[in-house]
Parts: C-alpha cells; sequence; structure tokens
C-alpha cells in the first residue's frame, strides 16, 4: 500500500482537457494571458457562488492578503491580530507593509484563533483582525464580527483553505470585510498553478483591491499609477482550468466531506487513548485537511509510514516563535495552545479520489496504532 | 478598436499564437512532464527552467519567481534595501522599477535618462546620489543596455549596489556578459510580449551572488528555509524572515523551455525586422528617431525587443494607425516623478527633459518574431500616410 499524504496524479482525469485549454489560450486570437475575459468570468462565477458583490482574482491567496492589507491602507504605527498557529502569510502580509502582527493563541482543540484572547490583545494601536480558518474548521466568525463591530476594527477572513464551507447560512469567505480564497493545488479549489481571490461587499476596497493587483492602474488608462501597486494577477490559463473544474467542485467536496465523516466517526473512541480527532459536523466545515492531534505524534508518524500512509506536520513552531517573527513577539508572552499544537497535530490523507478501501485501511491503520 | 485580423490591412501589436502553435509539440512534452510529476507551481519544471536560463545566461545563479516586479524587489530585499535607504532609478521606464523600491520600503530618487538609448544618464545618477542612497537601478529598455561602464563608475565613486532592471534585456550583452550580471543582480520578466515570454506572469532573479540568490529563493516562498522547490513538504518549513509567495507555475516554466531553444533565432529575426522597419522609415517626415545602437568602448549585443520611435504628433498618429487596425503601444506616456504614485517625493515637471520628451513623443510599434514582413511594410506606409498624406 502506498498512500501519499499529497494527493498524487491531481488533475489526471482531467490532463487532456487541460492541454486542449493551454493551447487554446496560448493561440487566443487577442493574446491576452492575465486578466482576460476568462479571469473575469471565473470572477462572476465566484460571485454568483458566494453571494460577494465584488471577486478580485489575484496572483495567490498569500496575495490576496497582501491586497487586503494595502487596501485598507494600513502600514508603520498600526496592529493586526493574527493567529500564533498558521501559515506565514497572515504575519508576512502585515509586517510587509510595516504594520505589526501581534499574535494570538488559539483553541487547544478547533485550532482556529481564539476569541478571547484576541479581545484581549486589542490595543489603541489595533487597526484589523485577521482570523484563519485552520485544516477542516472555520473560526468563531461570529464572535470576531463582534468585537470588530464592538472596537471599530476591519474584519479580514482568512479563508485560504475553507472555500466551499458554510458556516450558519453564510459562506467562508462572506463574514468580514475582505475575504481570501488561495487556488494553490492541494486546495479545496485548487489549480494547476498559483492563483488566489478577494471578496468583499464593499465598493471602494474592490476597487483598491482591483488597483493594487496590477500596479495601481484603474484598468482605463494604461500606464498611469494612482497609488503603490503589486503584480498580483490571474493567468488566463488558469482561469479556464477553474471554469471547467468549478462543475464538480461540490461533489469533490462532498467527498472530502463523506471521508472526515467517516474518519471521525471511526477515531471517537481514540480520544482516551491519546489521539483526539477534530469535532464532528458539517456547519463550518472544510475537509481540505484533516488533522488529528496525537500524544505520541511521532511514534504515530513512524508508524503509519510503515504501513504505506503519508502524513503531514502543519505549523511545527508557532509564528512569533519563528525567526522571521520573533521581532514582533511581546517579551514573556507565551501561546501554549498553539505550542501543542505544533507537537501534536498530524494530518493523514483526505484526498477525494481515495478509494473507500484506501479510506478503511487509512482509519484501520490509525486505530490500531491506540490497541 | 475592431479586433487586428477584421482589416486586411489590421497588424496587432502583439501576437505569438503562429509560433505556440509551431511549437506545440515541444509545449506538450514539458506539459505532460507537468502533468506526470504533479508538482504545478515551484516544481521539477520550473527548477530545469533555472538551469536553462542560468546556462543561457551565464548567471551562477536563476531564482524563479512569479513575475518581473516580485524578481525586481525581491532583488532589492535580497541585496539589503530597505527602509531609509534611497536607491536611484531613472525617471523614464516601467513603473516596477520605481515601485518595487517602494515594495522594499525604500525611496526611489529620480535621474534623467539618454535621448538615444533611454537608458539611465550616469551624470544624471551621480547627481541624484545623497547619503542615504544604497544602490542604482539601470534599467535596460527596448534595444541594449544602459551605458555601463558609466553606471558602474557612478556606483563605485560612492560604493553603491548595482541592481539592474534587465527584465526586458534577455540576450542583451556587455562585452560577452549578459544583462543582469554586470552589477550585484539582475532581473528577467517572462511576460507574454517579452522576446522570451510565457502565456502568463513569470520572472527570475539572476545574480552571481550567492548570498542575494540565497536570500531571493527564500523570501520567494514566505522566507522558509530549506528546500522548498520541487518539495512540496517544505511548505511547513520555518520561516527566517518575513517573505512572500511569488512561485513561479510549471506550466509558466514549460512553455518557456519549449520557446527557448528558438529564442536566438527569434532574436536574429527580430534584428532583421527591425532593419527593414529602418529603412522604410528613415526618411519618413515626422519621424524623428528610430532605435539606434550606441556604440561603446567593449563589444555589446543589442536585442531588439521592442521597435519604438519618436514621432511628431504622437497621439494623432496612434488614432491614425487604430483606426486601421494597427495596433501600437506608448511606452510610456508618463514620466515616473510625475506619476501620482509618487507625488509625495516632492518632483517638478521639467526636472528631467530626456524623460519628459520620450514620453511625449515614444510610441512602440507591431514587432514580435512572428510579425510577417509585409505587415511591415504595411504599418511604415501607414505611418508615411499620415505624414505625407499619400503613401510612397
Amino acid at each position: 500500500m502506498n498512500l501519499p499524504f499529497f494527493p498524487p496524479d491531481l488533475f489526471e482525469a482531467d490532463r487532456e482537457a487541460m492541454l486542449a485549454l493551454v493551447h487554446e489560450v496560448g493561440t487566443t486570437p487577442d493574446q491576452k494571458f492575465i486578466l482576460g475575459e476568462r479571469t473575469a468570468r471565473l470572477e462572476a462565477a465566484l460571485a454568483e457562488m458566494t453571494g460577494a458583490k465584488h471577486v478580485v482574482a489575484c496572483g495567490s491567496g498569500t496575495g490576496g492578503l497582501e491586497l487586503s492589507v494595502r487596501a485598507l491602507g494600513l502600514g508603520p504605527g498600526d496592529e493586526v491580530i493574527v493567529p500564533a498557529f498558521c501559515c506565514q502569510p497572515v504575519a508576512s502580509a502585515v509586517a510587509n507593509v510595516g504594520a505589526t502582527p501581534v499574535f494570538a493563541d488559539i483553541d487547544p482543540w478547533t485550532l482556529v484563533m481564539d476569541p478571547i484572547e484576541t479581545e484581549k490583545l486589542i490595543s489603541p494601536r489595533t487597526r484589523a483582525l485577521l482570523p484563519a480558518h485552520v485544516f477542516s474548521i472555520m473560526a468563531d466568525m461570529p464572535a470576531f464580527r463582534d468585537i470588530a463591530a464592538r472596537h471599530s476594527l476591519a474584519l479580514i477572513e482568512d479563508a485560504a483553505v475553507a472555500q466551499g464551507a458554510v458556516l450558519g447560512d453564510r459562506p467562508a469567505g462572506r463574514w468580514g470585510d475582505l475575504g481570501v480564497f488561495s487556488f494553490f493545488q492541494v486546495k479545496a479549489f485548487g489549480t494547476a498553478g498559483e492563483g488566489g481571490m478577494v471578496l468583499t461587499d464593499d465598493d471602494e476596497l474592490a476597487r483598491a483591491c482591483r488597483m493594487i493587483r496590477n500596479h495601481g492602474q484603474d484598468g482605463v488608462h494604461r500606464f498611469l499609477h494612482h497609488r503603490l501597486g503589486l503584480n498580483s494577477r490571474f493567468d488566463e490559463v488558469l482561469a479556464a482550468f477553474q471554469l471547467y473544474r468549478l462543475p464538480g467542485f461540490a461533489e469533490r467536496l462532498e467527498r472530502r466531506a463523506k471521508i472526515a465523516d467517516y474518519y471521525t466517526e471511526r477515531f471517537a473512541a481514540l480520544a482516551e487513548r491519546g489521539v483526539k480527532a477534530p469535532p464532528p459536523g458539517r456547519d463550518g466545515r472544510c475537509y481540505y485537511v484533516y488533522s488529528l492531534l496525537v500524544e505520541r505524534r511521532e511514534e504515530m508518524r513512524a508508524w503509519l509510514t510503515e504501513k504505506g500512509i503519508g502524513s503531514h506536520v502543519y505549523y511545527p513552531v508557532p509564528l512569533p516563535r519563528q525567526q522571521a517573527f520573533g521581532e514582533y513577539a511581546a517579551p514573556g508572552q507565551d501561546w501554549p495552545n498553539a505550542v501543542r499544537a505544533g507537537l501534536q497535530n498530524v494530518a493523514i490523507p483526505i484526498w477525494p479520489h481515495l478509494t473507500d478501501a484506501n479510506v478503511e485501511y487509512i482509519a484501520d491503520t490509525v486505530c490500531a496504532f491506540t490497541q | 478598436m475592431k479586433p487586428p485580423t477584421a482589416t486586411p490591412a489590421g497588424v496587432p501589436f502583439f501576437t505569438q499564437a503562429a509560433s505556440f502553435d509551431a511549437w506545440w509539440p515541444e509545449i506538450t512534452t514539458h506539459l505532460d512532464d507537468v502533468f506526470d510529476r504533479g508538482k504545478f507551481s515551484h516544481g521539477r519544471k520550473v527548477e530545469q527552467l533555472e538551469r536553462a536560463i542560468a546556462e543561457y545566461t551565464g548567471a551562477r545563479f536563476a531564482v524563479a519567481v512569479n513575475n518581473g516586479t516580485d524578481a525586481l524587489t525581491l532583488l532589492l530585499r535580497a541585496a539589503g534595501v530597505g527602509p531609509d535607504d534611497e536607491v536611484v532609478v531613472p525617471a523614464f521606464s516601467f513603473v516596477a522599477s520605481a515601485s518595487s523600491v517602494a515594495l522594499a520600503k525604500a525611496r526611489p530618487a529620480f535621474a534623467d535618462i539618454d535621448p538615444v538609448t533611454y537608458g539611465i544618464d550616469p551624470a544624471s545618477a551621480d547627481a541624484a546620489v545623497t547619503p542615504r542612497t544604497k544602490a542604482i537601478m539601470p534599467v535596460h529598455l527596448f534595444t541594449q543596455l544602459c551605458d555601463m561602464a558609466g553606471v558602474l563608475k557612478v556606483a563605485a565613486r560612492h560604493e553603491l549596489s548595482v541592481l539592474e532592471d534587465s527584465a526586458e534585456a534577455i540576450g542583451m550583452r556587455w562585452d560577452g556578459k549578459h544583462a543582469g550580471l554586470l552589477g550585484d543582480g539582475g532581473v528577467l520578466s517572462f511576460f507574454p510580449t517579452k522576446t522570451l515570454g510565457a502565456i502568463g506572469d513569470a520572472g527570475m532573479v539572476i545574480t552571481d551572488d550567492p548570498g542575494i540568490a540565497e536570500r531571493a529563493g527564500t523570501l520567494r516562498h514566505h522566507g522558509r528555509i530549506g528546500r522548498t522547490i520541487d518539495h512540496i513538504a517544505g511548505i511547513s518549513n520555518l520561516s527566517g524572515a518575513s517573505g512572500t509567495n511569488s512561485k513561479m507555475d510549471d506550466i509558466q516554466a514549460a512553455v518557456l523551455l519549449a520557446k527557448l531553444p528558438h529564442l536566438d533565432n527569434d532574436i536574429a529575426t527580430r534584428a532583421r525586422l527591425a532593419a527593414a522597419y529602418d529603412e522604410r522609415l528613415k526618411d519618413v517626415p515626422g519621424v524623428l528617431r528610430t532605435p539606434t545602437v550606441v556604440q561603446r568602448p567593449v563589444p555589446t549585443d543589442p536585442v531588439h525587443y521592442v521597435y519604438l520611435i519618436e514621432v511628431e504628433r504622437r497621439d494623432d498618429l496612434v488614432a491614425h494607425l487604430t483606426a486601421r487596425g494597427i495596433g501600437t503601444e506608448v511606452y510610456y506616456p508618463i514620466p515616473l516623478h510625475t506619476q501620482p504614485v509618487f507625488a509625495d517625493l516632492g518632483y517638478r515637471p521639467g526636472q528631467f527633459p530626456h524623460a519628459e520628451a520620450a514620453c511625449r513623443q515614444a510610441v512602440g510599434l507591431p514587432f514580435y518574431a512572428d510579425l510577417p514582413a509585409d505587415a511591415v511594410d504595411r504599418v511604415s506606409e501607414a505611418i508615411r500616410e499620415f505624414y505625407t498624406g499619400s503613401a510612397a
């Protein structure tokens, strides 16, 4: 048995169709390859799917966060509260404009930024909150909306991993002033390259994001640069892929959720034996990554490897403990839950083209570890 | 504008469709590799392109990134440019030459250009140096390198880094040395219209400096330490510096690898097309300047990337050509020092007369390796017609 953690043959079933799209785009009569008609159609499709008033395609999920931070006009002297247990862009997008990321600890089980810890960190310099959804679980967005409203803060929702999740009746990406999706290949709606999107209902923020993604231009007057911008654009060939793969998205997401349901049911009894599954359920969930908290993690990983099952450890060290962001860690500040999550998390395969037999084998193997 | 193909006389500003179609078998071979490998950004094909470009340019290090602007920003950061630093850049260029400096949190200081080469004028650059100046960024535009002897002299006198915006300069060499490698480092852009163009955004940092290469290579992938290219598990490596996501797509690398073996041939084709334009435009009244390769004290290799002319009544000419289905591009209509984005730097119109004249008079004509010879005739005739009221 060989079941790698990162899905192999990701687009194998679609290879011929995707190669045909590369040829179509390469020979397209208008020879427009970036931010063209296909990108506009993808933006419209995602707007319709999510209900967002504006959808701005950009170079990556990180690019989406960078556009958001710049669109809000954040800079030196401003603080943004971000999770301590997360991918680096939540901190780098803030630090790269000269603003200060302030790190909040996480919930010990759901692993998303803790609203109570967040509120304690608010200072007169705080300008925005940047909660992120992690693995399969959306952050407590109602709580963050409430905090943001009470303190007059902007809210950026990092929904990079959660496209397709719905909390209550509101989709991921639609909870903040700005929401961000990522299309990195292993994400739920991943693509064959780099891409991302910003969602917003705010006309001004949308306008700002559109300008910033393309060198501060307004889309009408070429080579007139109104404000400091980036190059964070979307390629037509990837827009063509995403339009092609969009109809199958719901089905792939459902397959992931079914696998997760099965895992969680099988692992429910393992909690007393040092293997904790994520909470069951479908509300506010999107199974990009299925991660366990395991006391004897390294032994578990060795066991899985021996049985031909790939696994992956995310965020082994909290962001403020990494060299890149150490300067932003307040003296004496600690993130015990983020530290523990770094030591205990281990993710197991959940890609949609796993067979039922694969899934049963993985579940059996995890259960056998605790025997 | 109507689609250029709608009228028989129409000539698009840019197309590579015919080459793309002709080279499709080679492109498919590289794309199949990408699908077989299953990593679609920052993967094996990207690494292969880095090696191929290093070989083509002679660079010790080639660091693939998402686009030319990112390449400049990461080059500046990797070279240690940061807050409180100033970087001297020309007032006539694409905005990225200056916005990259601002994105690296430093301040651009503008200098005028040479009116013939459109490259930075070393004397004007020298005058822009202050105690805060950390680097000078020559930008090689359209056809040839800047006066690099002059630039290097200014840099040496003030102990400045030389970071080249060689985004347009693939194939250009100074005394055998490729653009981007004459100072501390340079960049390449593979924007689709470039001499070597992808079908989307892609770029690269090239340098002989191992420290710059390592830092740029780290910053492009979230500052993550250790192997990340062609190694997806590297997504959880720890960060040593606050970086960004500037990964190149493997699909773009595949297209570029398929095109690269044809590059020198394309460059030769471009030289022939440029000579054809030169011949047809040389005595057209109203055409003030056609591209002129300047003799340097050492041998140089120009590359005709953009065929840029300076003309009287430029905007009227553009309208005339547009009405005939002929595409043009005005490189660049507004000098950088008067762009709204840099308004707070305190520059005024009139400070850089050569840059400002170029902005008033310059226009790029249809120019690419797939351009049919008779299209050069049609474009040239349309220009003659505009200025003389009749065809030759």
